[in-house]
């Protein structure tokens, strides 16, 4: 059996799960809020539960994005041309074997998910925040109650995309969350520049 | 079912306020205190207790010191309802078969998205954070009976009827351009206007924010395209391009 290295702690792996769960049932419900899926009342009761339900479990999804930020954003945050290098190929997503820049812990389009994602989230959580408490400003909900929903529509793009990325669309990277561990040479592919890093 | 509507004509109202007290009165609604502010409109604006309130405008005039117009401000049933549009919970704001706007306080979520979006800034909220409003007595209307406010006033100055009729009458009285007739597909609640609306306070051209609208007519089929499109093109490159495999795990196969 080939070295394994850790890729995720178990911090990362328990807020990950924590932040997906959430933001499906948001996703789930802002879908009930947008078209009056009734026959979500078969399991939550009424949309008033509904309604404090969304709100309560969007505290827990802000509180486990934030949660992210120290790990992932300076990373994230670490942009070069190499990035676009990595970009214009696709990732090698769409031809195959194509020669990419190597990648970091994470890789230039999981660099952009993110940063879509924490900006999407931030700003979904805001605006949410802002339609809970409905303050007597007109404007203000109606601009909160529009960000929110372009918000939305970021997560509901995103997290298809990302869930297949991460899992039947690369075998072997659905283990890091959970089980946090990957092989040596595994990672020596696909973050290059992290393993050197490592000192492997 | 014909499509029922008040016709209210200010140029008859006296002010006395009888409507006030009538809606109050079928509606079950509490009085409040309220302070002198120097006129007779009281209270100054709809609250949760009170759906229907005359406005009392002054305007200068040639003859006299000033005139006096009255306005009765309510919910308008608009047919095209910003309300019932941004309302998230199915259920709480619906259509009674007449064309009145009603709510159902058990179903009301408390949001309050429908005070944004409605363009005549009616509903309101009670103490229990339940959406409260004029229903155009849509349970008398249910039993036959005309509105209160319209029973009520002593002078036609609040008419209730088919829609339709209403109009024509208002329009052989000489009233070339009823307020509503076409304003939001059309308003529950005509205005018999003598003079330009902004002079009873209303908005010329009354409308449901743009935001909503590119809310409703954008971002919520965007919603579900982006969705459904990042699922597909998901499944299509696994199909078409396939998972990105080690090359030493091809050579396994």
């Amino acid at each position: 059996m080939s070295k394994m290295i850790r890729k995720a702690s178990t911090f990362e792996i328990v807020n990950h799960w924590i932040l997906a769960v959430s933001c499906i049932f948001l996703v789930v419900s802002g879908f009930a809020f947008l078209f009056h899926l009734e026959q979500l009342n078969t399991v939550f009761g009424s949309f008033i539960t509904l309604k404090n339900l969304h709100n309560w479990v969007g505290v827990v999804f802000v509180v486990s994005l934030l949660a992210t930020v120290s790990h992932y954003l300076p990373v994230a945050l670490n942009l070069s041309s190499e990035d676009l290098v990595w970009l214009s190929k696709g990732g090698g997503y769409i031809v195959k074997n194509v020669k990419l820049p190597e990648q970091d812990i994470i890789n230039s389009g999981q660099k952009l998910y993110y940063l879509a994602i924490l900006g999407a989230g931030v700003l979904i959580s805001i605006s949410g925040f802002i339609i809970w408490i409905a303050p007597g400003s007109r404007t203000l909900v109606l601009i909160s109650h529009l960000l929110h929903n372009l918000s939305f529509i970021v997560f509901v793009m995103a997290i298809p995309i990302h869930a297949y990325l991460a899992s039947i669309a690369n075998p072997g990277t659905f283990r890091i969350m959970v089980q946090g561990t990957v092989p040596l040479e595994w990672a020596r592919k696909r973050h290059g520049k992290w393993v050197k890093r490592l000192g492997y | 079912m014909k499509r029922k509507a008040l016709l209210i004509s200010p140029e008859l109202c006296i002010g006395c306020r009888a409507c006030q007290v009538a809606c109050k009165s079928w509606n079950q609604l509490d009085g409040t205190r309220t302070n002198n502010r120097g006129t007779f409109e009281n209270p100054p604006d709809l609250t949760p207790a009170l759906y229907n309130k005359i406005r009392f405008v002054e305007v200068p005039s040639e003859k006299d010191d000033m005139r006096w117009l009255f306005v009765s401000q309510r919910c308008m049933h608009c047919d095209d309802a910003g309300c019932m549009k941004i309302c998230p919970s199915p259920g709480a704001l619906y259509r009674t078969k007449e064309g009145a706007v009603v709510f159902d306080k058990d179903k009301c979520i408390g949001c309050k998205l429908c005070v944004a979006a409605c363009p005549f800034d009616v509903p309101r909220y009670d103490k229990n954070d339940k959406i409260s409003k004029c229903t155009l007595c849509a349970d008398r209307i249910a039993e036959n009976l005309e509105p209160l406010c319209a029973k009520t006033c002593p002078t036609g100055a609040i008419k209730f009827g088919d829609r339709d009729e209403l109009i024509a009458e208002a329009q052989k009285a000489g009233y070339q351009k009823v307020y509503g007739q076409n304003d939001l597909g059309g308003l529950g609640a005509l205005y018999a206007f003598k003079e330009p609306p902004k002079f009873y306070g209303m908005d010329d051209k009354p409308q449901i924010p743009d935001s909503v609208i590119f809310w409703h007519k954008v971002l919520k089929p965007l919603a579900v395209i982006g969705l459904g499109g990042a699922v597909a093109a998901s499944l299509l490159h696994y199909a078409v391009v396939g998972p990105k495999k080690d090359k030493e795990e091809n050579n396994d196969e």
